[in-house]
This record gives C-alpha cells, sequence and structure tokens, in this order.
C-alpha cells in the first residue's frame, strides 16, 4: 500500500488531518500547528462549525498562529463577494430567498464552500492545518466537491471546484494524514479512508499517525483470540490484556508495510488546570520529525 | 425490570446518537439484540456511513434490504449458561422469542424507489431519475444520506413484521443535520420557492429575481440552470405527495412512540453535550428518553492489591488508569447531578477486545442489564 512518511507530509503547505472520531484528530492538528508556529512559520489551524466558537471567528494566538472557525454561512458569502466584485450586487445575490436555500440546502454545497475556504486561505498562509471532520463527512466534502466540478458547466465556480480538487492532490503543496488509535475499528477505517481518498487523489497517498499507545506492559498471557470473555477482572488484568491487544491490532498496519507516527497516551488534564496535550503532543513529533 | 428494558418493550422507534467513537453502532446492535430476547420482532438501521455495524453483527456486509439474523443470535444463546441469563429475558423453551434483522439503506436505491413511489406516471419518473443533478445527488456521499436514510426509515415504519426499529445514526454534529433534513426540504414547497425555478421566464419573475437567477447562470453555466429547471419542474409534479411524506416523517419523528438516546463516554464534556443535545432534541418536538455512557474503566475492579504486586512497566500503565478512573469519576458525577429525574441512564464496561462477533455482542446486551454479573474469565 502507498503511504507517505510523517516527515514528508511536515514540508507541505496545506495539511488535512483525517480520522474516525474520537482518535484526537483535534489535539494531533492542534500539535501540528503549534509545531509550526514554534517554527515561525505564519500558521492557520482551521475547524469547522465548533459550537462553542462564532461562525467565522478568526482568533489571533500569537504573532504566527490563528485559529479559523470556518462556518459555510460566512465563507459563502465571503466567495460571492470575491466573484460578483462586492456591493450591491452581492447583496443582491446573498439576499435573495432562493439563494439563500439553496446555499443552505442544496446537498454538499456547504462541504465545497468549507473546501474553498481552506483553499483560499491556504495561499496565504506558510501552513494550513484542518481538523476534518469525522471519516465519512471528510470523504463527503471532497465527493461534493467532485460533484460540483461536473454539474457546474462552465462559470467560474466549476472552474474554482477544479483547481481545488489539483491543489489537494498536488503532493508538493497538499497533505493527508490519518490519525487512528490502536484499536481494530479505527486501524481498519484509516485504511479504508486512504482508500477512498486514494479515489480522489491517487497521487498523494495518506501519511498515518497512531495516536494514544498505552503504556506497554509485559505479561505471559495468550493471544486475544483466546480470551473467553472481552471483560477485564482487574485493573492489572486489564492494563496487561490492554497491551497485547494492541501489539496485535497494529499489525494490521504493518502488515501492510505502513510506516507511521507513534504518539503515546497521555495523562489527562487535572480537572480545573490547563490542557497541555498538544504542547505534549508536539515535543513528541519534533523527537520523531 | 430496568428503565431500559421498560423503553424497549414500550418504544417502537428508538434512535441513537453521539460523536464519533463512543461505540454507538456497537450499543445500536447490542441494544437491539437485548430487544430480540425480550421478544420483540426487531431490526436496527444503520446510516453510519462508516458502516460498522455489519462487521460488528459478524456478517460481510448488510444490504438496503432486511438481513434475517435470528438464527445467527439464537445459535450464541444457547451457548450461554442459563443461569446467566437475567431473569426478565423471555426465552421460550430455550428459544429466541423475537426476531432480529439488520439493513443499510443504499442512497441511490432508496431515490429510485422514492422517485418511483411519488411519480404520478413513468413519464415523470423517468424525467426525474435521469436528470443529472439527481444522479449526482443520489450517489454516496454526496449529502444527500441523511434526507434519505430518514425516508427508509419511514418505508420500514409502515411494515407490520417490526415492533422494534433501532436506529444508529452520523455523529453528532450530523445528527442535528438529520433532525433537520425534513424542515429544510418542506421549506423550499411552503415557502413557494420552488415557484421562481417553475415559472417561465416571463415577466412574471420580479426585476430582483431575475438578477439573481442570471447571476446563478453566470456563476455556474447555462447547462447547469437547464438541468435545474428541469429537475425543478420535475419535483414540482410530486410536489403534494412528497409534503405528505416529509409531514409524516416529522410527524414520526415526534410521536410517543419514537425516542432518542444519546450514547456518549465519560469524558469532562459530557455533561455539557448531554444539555445540548436535549435543547435541540426537545426543539424539533421529539422526545428525548437518556444517556447511555460507553467505555466506563469504573466497573474494572482497582485495589491496592493490583499497586503491590506490579512490575515497574505495570506500575506506570496502573497510574495512567487510575487517573482516567478518577476522571471518569468526576465526569459521570456532573452528569448525574446536572441532569433531570427519570433520565435513563446506562454504563456499558470498557471492553479488552474490540466486539466483532454475534457473541461478542450478545455478552454486551446482557451486561445492559442492572442485574448481570461480570462474567467469569
Amino acid at each position: 500500500m502507498k503511504t507517505t512518511l510523517f516527515s514528508e507530509t511536515l514540508q507541505r503547505k496545506l495539511l488535512f488531518v483525517h480520522g474516525k472520531g474520537g482518535v484526537g484528530k483535534t489535539a494531533v492538528a492542534r500539535a501540528l500547528a503549534t509545531l509550526f508556529s514554534k517554527q515561525e512559520k505564519s500558521t492557520l489551524y482551521v475547524t469547522f462549525d465548533d459550537p462553542t466558537r462564532a461562525p467565522g471567528e478568526l482568533k489571533r494566538v500569537n504573532s504566527s498562529l490563528s485559529e479559523l472557525n470556518a462556518a459555510a454561512g460566512v465563507s459563502f458569502e465571503e466567495y460571492i463577494d470575491l466573484k460578483l466584485g462586492g456591493g450591491a450586487l452581492t447583496r443582491l445575490f446573498t439576499h435573495n430567498k432562493l439563494i439563500q436555500y439553496l446555499a443552505e440546502a442544496a446537498p454538499g454545497m456547504k462541504e465545497l464552500v468549507l473546501l474553498g475556504k481552506i483553499w483560499h486561505e491556504a495561499k496565504q498562509h506558510d501552513r494550513v492545518i484542518v481538523d476534518m471532520p469525522s471519516t465519512g463527512h471528510a470523504v463527503a466534502m471532497f465527493q461534493s466537491t467532485e460533484n460540483f466540478a461536473r454539474l457546474f458547466t462552465g462559470g467560474p465556480i466549476q472552474k474554482d471546484a477544479s483547481a481545488m480538487l489539483d491543489t489537494f492532490h498536488d503532493p508538493n503543496f497538499t497533505g493527508h494524514l490519518v490519525v487512528a488509535l490502536p484499536e481494530e475499528m479505527p486501524l481498519i477505517e484509516a485504511l479504508e479512508l486512504n482508500s477512498l481518498l486514494g479515489r480522489f487523489f491517487p497521487e498523494n497517498p495518506c501519511g498515518f499517525v497512531l495516536n494514544k499507545r498505552f503504556p506497554r506492559v509485559s505479561s505471559d498471557l495468550p493471544p486475544p483470540d483466546e480470551w473467553k470473555s472481552p471483560v477485564a477482572a482487574s485493573a492489572t488484568d486489564y492494563v496487561r490484556r490492554r497491551s497485547i491487544l494492541e501489539q496485535e491490532n497494529v499489525k494490521i498496519w504493518e502488515e501492510k508495510g505502513i510506516q507511521y507516527l507513534e504518539l503515546p497516551f497521555l495523562s489527562p488534564p487535572e480537572p480545573g488546570k490547563p490542557d497541555f496535550t498538544s504542547e505534549a503532543l508536539c515535543t513528541e513529533m519534533r523527537q520523531r520529525q | 425490570m430496568s428503565q431500559l428494558d421498560d423503553l424497549l418493550l414500550k418504544k417502537r422507534i428508538i434512535i441513537t446518537a453521539g460523536t464519533g467513537g463512543v461505540g454507538k453502532t456497537t450499543l445500536s446492535a447490542a441494544l437491539a439484540i437485548r430487544a430480540a430476547l425480550l421478544g420483540k420482532r426487531v431490526i436496527v438501521l444503520t446510516i453510519d456511513p462508516a458502516r460498522r455495524l455489519a462487521t460488528s453483527l459478524g456478517v460481510e456486509a448488510l444490504e438496503h434490504e432486511p438481513s434475517d439474523l435470528s438464527d445467527a443470535l439464537s445459535g450464541e444463546i444457547e451457548k450461554i449458561d442459563p443461569l446467566r441469563m437475567p431473569a426478565d429475558i423471555r426465552m421460550h423453551e430455550g428459544k429466541l422469542n423475537g426476531s432480529l434483522a439488520a439493513l443499510m439503506p443504499d442512497t441511490t436505491k432508496t431515490f429510485e424507489d422514492f422517485a418511483a413511489e411519488l411519480a404520478p406516471n413513468e413519464d415523470v419518473e423517468k424525467r426525474i431519475l435521469e436528470n443529472p443533478i439527481f444522479r449526482i445527488f443520489a450517489r454516496e456521499y454526496s449529502g444527500a444520506n441523511e434526507y434519505m436514510a430518514l425516508q427508509r426509515l419511514n418505508a420500514l415504519s409502515r411494515l407490520s413484521q417490526y415492533d422494534c426499529i433501532i436506529v444508529d445514526t452520523p455523529p453528532s454534529r450530523n445528527t442535528l443535520a438529520f433532525l433537520d433534513a425534513p424542515e429544510l426540504l418542506a421549506r423550499f414547497f411552503e415557502e413557494k420557492l420552488i415557484k421562481w425555478l417553475v415559472l417561465p421566464s416571463n415577466r412574471l419573475l420580479s426585476g430582483g429575481m431575475r438578477k439573481a437567477l442570471s447571476l446563478l447562470e453566470k456563476l455556474t453555466g447555462t447547462g447547469f440552470m437547464r438541468h435545474l429547471f428541469d429537475f425543478a419542474s420535475s419535483i414540482f409534479e410530486v410536489r403534494e405527495p412528497f409534503l405528505r411524506n416529509l409531514r409524516g416523517i416529522t410527524r414520526l419523528l415526534q410521536s410517543e412512540q419514537t425516542c432518542f438516546l444519546l450514547v456518549s463516554t465519560p469524558t469532562p464534556d459530557v455533561a455539557d453535550e448531554v444539555q445540548l443535545f436535549i435543547r435541540s432534541i426537545q426543539e424539533h418536538g421529539f422526545h428525548f428518553e437518556g444517556v447511555a455512557l460507553n467505555r466506563c474503566l469504573s466497573s474494572i475492579p482497582f485495589t491496592s492489591q493490583d499497586l503491590d504486586e506490579a512490575s515497574d512497566d505495570e506500575k506506570e500503565a496502573l497510574d495512567l488508569f487510575a487517573r482516567l478512573q478518577a476522571r471518569e469519576a468526576q465526569a459521570a458525577e456532573r452528569l448525574v447531578s446536572s441532569s433531570k429525574k427519570g433520565m435513563i441512564y446506562v454504563k456499558l464496561p470498557e471492553l479488552a477486545r474490540d466486539v466483532h462477533s454475534m457473541g461478542d455482542l450478545v455478552h454486551v446486551a446482557l451486561a445492559l442489564s442492572p442485574q448481570s454479573q461480570p462474567p467469569a474469565r
């Protein structure tokens, strides 16, 4: 299976961080953003529709790092402004009830607009790190872009949608990272995601990150298939079993010759204390760079 | 009888929702198995685009049409020590009393069935099916899966052969989109937005609308506009049955026989997530019943003996385990204190092995019973 080395993806301007929900995509994406901003690169971290922030909010964290909460509604107006030259025409168009409806309800329109925003931002920064939605919906974003590149017959949107796909395909510009946990389903889904993305970007395979590897424990327990029950009897039994299970699970990748960056399971932050997970992950990444 | 079993017996449609990675698909399958053990004729439907239900049920693939899994389930039940069976499980001479089926709707197929059902004649049906806009949106990963899954649920609910339907949904931020789908579509017709696309390009169009449409054409191309007008006029012909159908779906989701369960993990933000979810569920007029916390470490006994006998590498792992257990206890406490009384609250143990067979799922289904004991090693 074709893959890209983690260290190689770090050279790319635009990095999509993919993975199933709950694998720590956000922590990994933030760690990458921290890594680049510490190297004094102008870095933008992008998340989508974070309900705790205002739609479209751009927050400047420090002189080299900003964070964007991308929202389709805001990006749509920005895009139309860009294409129609702003002013009265844009207002007439974006305030039209039918157009507003189509922008909201046409399947895939929001996805297209959000990726368009990222494409635009990637040209304005040294590094753009995108914290993607979970697997199926990340694929839907690229699928929608392809759909519109085909549906729209000429005109600027079609041209932009095609150019976006070219950019996301270009291994000199864009990297796709897939994050997984050392659990069976996430590891398999990462492989599936790599092949789904391969349909759009055959020449730009994913880089792989294994997150939250539990501390290794040696024991003489038999392999997981021989356990009678999936339930652990004690804490010691649990940590031993988990170690064996993770070792078995990562074979799903190793047997396919996948090279990956491994990150440890970090202690959760104490309640009420600041969360340093992404800084700690950043340090881990730098050591392995 | 536990609250959860009571729910499985009383409600016809149970919709599970939650963010990704919380084991929602596994829980949905386990709930379905439990309902079948309680004597219900169950079907579990997944719209999770990541397609995990088939693997959990131990089958190669799930199809658009229901696959009957009753025999596979009966086979697994026979292997279980009858003494471990909770008292409220209704078996009939050691055999399964209910039935179990599963399906995964195929987006394209559902769209086609839907068009055939609504179209007044073959000509309209053909026009809809051949329109490039329709054909592209009817493909997988094109953003229309939610609309169509609701459509499939609606069709299933009309079948009398199932008296319990468990619906596994896409991850939480999308669940809200899933809930909004019927309303959003209805607006297209009810606010008469569609008429602007159906009216012949004559002077009935206001100046502003004419200008907006011409800008749209400039942005998207003439070919697309032609397809859009054609698509709108085909849809216009089926608007009445379509709207009736949408209202039917909304009624179904709002009815007393339908309820929502939130699946989550015992992490610090769970209490806020639950509040947010309850609010949006209530805004839609739907019924929230409770929370299932999955992957709980609290059920795993951790004593001083564990630490006394630990090797150095075990000590490091146990230290992490202890921190995770402490964080979980705090999260659970906050959840319970911020929730209203009567809410169903189920805790599922963290498993030491991934679930990928019917046998494993039966273990989980039995663990949903408060009376059940952890099985022997």
